[in-house]
């Protein structure tokens, strides 16, 4: 039941208790229509919090967005799939905990889901479960984790210690700085204009793409087993690559200045390229299995 | 009597190699672990070449001709070839190796000796090498693969409520099983490589983890 129909159904109550002669009867059917009706599918709760809260967030199934705002209050909007389903939402201290719980043992997997929309000060901190659906976050500059089975997880402007790690969802993340750790069996994992000084991605199936700056000390391992590694890098980048792709190919446009000691193990197994380009400020490795690897100057 | 040193057993091991052993030596290695290490890879390798023993090695004729060529311009030995200054028993080799001064001909066999020890050395201790890479690594994964196999069967029939989920868990394994063996055979056909290695561990690692959510979601799913 919606919250409009909610509304009305009051309505309705409140003309019939003028009806004098109606008096009666109508206080039994409302009585009996406000004892039937289920608590709203759609909740909306706030917490008022302090600098770097925690936001924890468990569910089976669902969609999640989490935006940052200016307030210094965390708001979750929650939506229920069923009433099988319920959220609980509740501080301790400055950490909100959010989860989604079964309340009967004979739920329909159609039925175990809910969707939130969260809003949080922009340097919380996120612990996210979500097994499937989607797991949207956006200009939250604090630490998060994020573990998914199937989930799809989409990130936007972030800028601290990032850890991701799915099973089979995808990865994709947008403007990202701070530091980087992605995981993934057969995830793709998309990471355009970043702007880390460490990113660490990995999966065995899926393909990677890097785009973005390579900071000066920076670390950028970026490593599958089948699938593509792209990385695309601007002439005004600086930085020190291993390629190694033990079955594969390497491809490569940037002109690299051979290392005095190649390491010449890698040239033993597998087809390698070990080289600095300009002045190897930044430390890039990738390594594939039988994957293709690209190293391609970017547009 | 003192105690043998290290030096002098150094020193006396080709003569060891060639079977003869002292009671000092033996009682040298018993307590020099060091030493005992050096035996035990002569050994191997003594083994390992004894393998190989089927294929007599037979130094190529063109090798002899040039031996000889260059022992001539060096004038070192001469053509003697004139048949009434020679025995008439003895064939070219014969006169050949008569002919040769006795300093040249200790030099050329001593860098026959080197030559063939270096070319057999080198594919024997590759052998070596490559068979206790292989060992290693096998004494490192074979317990895992077969928790992980029990693991596996314990549930062979994982089922959780959200369907998506179990598929997309069942999937993944299949292909983290199929990474496995891959890798497997890859460490297989080159033990030493470093990095096929390490993606096998990896391959485990994986799958160890993918178990322990299949597990923590099936118990939940009861």
């Amino acid at each position: 039941m919606s919250a409009s129909h909610f509304v009305r159904e009051r309505l309705v109550c409140n003309s019939s208790w003028k009806a004098a002669g109606l008096l009666v009867p109508g206080l039994l059917i409302c009585g009996i229509a406000s004892a039937a009706t289920p608590q709203p599918r759609r909740q909306e709760q706030h917490f008022k919090v302090q600098t770097h809260p925690v936001v924890t967030l468990h569910n089976p199934n669902g969609t999640i967005t989490v935006k940052a705002w200016t307030k210094a209050e965390v708001m979750v909007i929650s939506n229920r799939a069923s009433d099988d389903v319920e959220v609980d939402a509740e501080q301790m201290g400055n950490r909100v905990d959010v989860s989604t719980h079964a309340t009967s043992d004979n739920v329909a997997p159609e039925d175990m889901r809910a969707d939130y929309q969260i809003n949080v000060p922009e340097d919380a901190e996120l612990q996210i479960h979500n097994d499937s659906g989607e797991v949207n976050v956006a200009n939250v500059l604090g630490d998060m984790n994020v573990e998914t089975v199937a989930a799809a997880v989409d990130l936007e402007d972030s800028a601290g210690y990032v850890t991701i790690k799915t099973v089979g969802g995808s990865f994709q993340c947008t403007r990202c700085a701070g530091k980087l750790e992605v995981s993934s069996i057969s995830g793709n994992l998309r990471l355009t204009d970043i702007h880390s000084y460490h990113v660490h991605a990995q999966t065995s199936t899926g393909n990677i793409l890097f785009s973005g700056e390579f900071l000066p000390n920076g670390l950028y391992r970026l490593k599958n087993y089948s699938g593509v590694i792209e990385v695309r890098f601007s002439p005004a980048d600086s930085f020190d690559l291993s390629a190694t792709s033990l079955k594969g190919k390497v491809i490569n446009e940037a002109t690299l200045t051979p290392k005095a000691h190649q390491q010449h193990f890698y040239n033993r197994f597998g087809n390698s390229l070990i080289g600095t380009f300009n002045a190897g400020r930044a430390k890039v490795e990738l390594t594939s299995f039988d994957g293709t690897i690209n190293i391609l100057k970017r547009d | 009597m003192a105690p043998m040193t290290c030096k002098n057993f150094l020193n006396g091991l080709p003569l060891r190699t060639e079977g003869t052993s002292s009671r000092d030596a033996e009682a040298h290695i018993r307590n020099c672990p060091s030493c005992r290490n050096i035996t035990e890879d002569l050994n191997a390798i003594h083994s390992a070449a004894r393998s190989w023993g089927g294929e007599e090695l037979e130094p190529p004729a063109h090798l002899w001709t040039s031996l000889r060529s260059q022992l001539e311009r060096e004038g070192l030995i001469r053509d003697e070839r004139d048949p009434q200054l020679e025995p008439s028993n003895s064939g070219w080799f014969g006169r050949w190796f008569a002919g040769l001064p006795r300093p040249a001909l200790a030099g050329g066999y001593l860098v026959l000796l080197i030559a063939v020890a270096f070319g057999f050395s080198r594919p024997v201790n590759r052998q070596v090498n490559e068979a206790r890479w292989l060992e290693g690594t096998q004494v490192s994964t074979s317990p895992l693969s077969a928790q992980l196999t029990a693991e596996q069967d314990s549930f062979a029939s994982f089922n959780n409520s959200n369907p998506v989920v179990t598929a997309s868990l069942n999937k993944n394994l299949a292909i983290v099983d199929n990474y496995i063996a891959l890798c497997e055979k890859s460490v297989q056909e080159e033990p030493q490589n470093e990095v096929a290695r390490d993606y096998l561990y990896e391959a485990y690692q994986q799958k160890a983890d993918l178990l322990a959510q299949m597990t923590e979601r099936g118990e939940n799913n009861r």
